[in-house]
């Protein structure tokens, strides 16, 4: 492994978060590298996708430390003790962990163009006209180059998505955020989004997804995280994860899905 | 018909001031209202509590409780409003703790997702506000407000109480010197309703032309 690989993209130590008296993370550590791609799966409730808002500090996390390429996400310290972050900081740091939502979360009043747009003008300061031309590219890539003008309710479940993934990778993140993004689309849309992902981790864009599609996580991941009752369980390449199902619990919830009974 | 032709002038008179009235207060209660509702969404929790209780209060209190209470109840404490003052005053109170009402609802009816995405492409909270929430909150503002300005003017004909001439009183003052009164309620009747109508339609319009 060489020298840049080595230096992880994100890097969290001892990560917890508890809503009221409900701890969903109970020390999470966890390091991506570069080009890596890192699907987490578990039962719902174990804390995944509150694992996935931590790293852009959608869900404000309690203790530990999150660091996207070695700067503090939420906070920063001020002799000793940590203080949150401005929301002019922040916003700076969020654009580099962009997000795919479950429910897409497209701009309902902005036509598709535009959706993908709004980061690159207000965040990354561009003009609107490369924007516009950044926006079309990553349209045309995810394969929407008759829907530039389209309002995303003119647009299938599907083509909403594929828009919010064009939204969010157009950023050049260091790490894009994916949050069950098939989970709300009916089964034959599945496959058009996820056909999109596969080309990005080909690509080498370091993801981490959080995903019910086991099939996939087997076949586009690099790294599979087996979360449960707000800790990591296992931690290990697909192969060993899906075949040797090394651990109890990860046999249980893996057993609910029908391809990976032993 | 003659009767019509006579009284017209002084109805329409009547007419005018309701639509002085209605047409102040609504203009009042926006300036202030909007930015209120803004704060009791946005604002620390301190500016929160005040809002959240006063809107509460003075929607909970009878229009005709608040508008004796400024005219008869104020000069108590050495505050004496002429009866135009008093009764836009009162009126305002209430539309401003509507429209606070109105502005809240129209921004938390969006969905957290909306403030969750526009976060996530790096948009600070200026940026939220102004290209992601305001934009969709307006649409979500309008037909509630139009009917409040609906409301409005029905509701401006309690100022009559305090002796103002709005259409209200002007029809009562015609029909107590004619004796005429079922045409000419049927009449004062129409001119409310021909105010209102085209807001009622305009309201069914732009709910139509905001679902998307």
């Amino acid at each position: 492994m060489s020298d840049i690989q080595s230096k992880p993209v994100i890097s969290m130590a001892g990560v917890t978060k508890s809503f009221g008296l409900n701890q969903v993370l109970k020390g999470v550590s966890l390091d991506v590298a570069k080009g890596q791609v890192v699907a987490i799966i578990g039962p719902s409730g174990s804390g995944k996708t509150t694992l996935l808002r931590c790293i852009n500090f959608l869900e404000e996390y309690d203790g530990g430390s999150i660091k996207i390429e070695g700067i503090e996400v939420g906070y920063k310290d001020a002799v000793g003790e940590r203080r949150r972050r401005s929301d002019r900081d922040l916003a700076k740091l969020r654009g580099d962990a962009a997000m795919v939502f479950q429910q897409f979360n497209l701009f309902p009043h902005l036509t598709a163009t535009q959706n993908v747009m709004l980061g690159l003008v207000k965040s990354r300061g561009k003009s609107k006209s490369e924007a516009r031309q950044i926006a079309h590219r990553w349209l045309n890539r995810v394969g929407l180059s008759d829907k530039f003008d389209a309002m995303p309710s003119q647009l299938s479940g599907g083509q909403q998505q594929r828009v919010g993934i064009a939204r969010a990778v157009a950023m050049e993140p260091k790490v894009l955020l994916l949050d069950e993004i098939t989970s709300s689309l009916d089964p034959e849309l599945v496959g058009e989004v996820l056909a999109v992902v596969k080309e990005l981790a080909v690509e080498g864009r370091t993801m981490i997804l959080v995903t019910h599609e086991m099939d996939f996580a087997k076949e586009v991941a690099d790294r599979v995280v087996f979360t449960d009752q707000g800790h990591i369980m296992v931690d290990a390449p697909p192969a060993t994860m899906f075949n040797e199902q090394p651990n109890d619990r990860l046999r249980a919830f893996l057993s609910r899905f029908g391809s990976f009974r032993h | 018909m003659t009767i019509f032709l006579q009284t017209l002038p002084f109805l329409l008179d009547g007419l005018l001031t309701t639509l002085l009235v209605a047409g102040s207060v609504v203009l009042i209660a926006i300036v202030l209202g909007i930015p209120a509702g803004c704060a009791l969404v946005f604002g620390p929790f301190w500016v929160k509590v005040p809002l959240r209780l006063y809107a509460d209060f003075v929607r909970g209190v009878p229009i005709l409780v608040l508008l004796y209470f400024v005219y008869y109840g104020l000069p108590a404490v050495q505050v004496n409003l002429s009866s135009m003052t008093a009764a836009v005053v009162a009126l305002t109170a209430f539309k401003t703790a509507q429209i606070i009402e109105i502005t809240r609802g129209a921004f938390q009816s969006i969905p957290t997702g909306q403030t969750d995405a526009a976060k996530s492409i790096g948009l600070g909270l200026m940026d939220r506000f102004v290209q992601v929430l305001a934009p969709q909150a307006v649409r979500r503002f309008l037909p509630p407000f139009i009917n409040s300005l609906v409301d409005t003017v029905k509701g401006s004909s309690l100022v009559s109480l305090l002796g103002i001439v709005d259409l209200m009183l002007s029809l009562q003052q015609v029909i107590g010197r004619t004796h005429v009164a079922l045409p000419l309620y049927l009449m004062g009747a129409l001119m409310y309703f021909s105010i209102n109508f085209p807001l009622s339609v305009l309201s069914r319009r732009l709910e139509k032309r905001f679902i998307y």
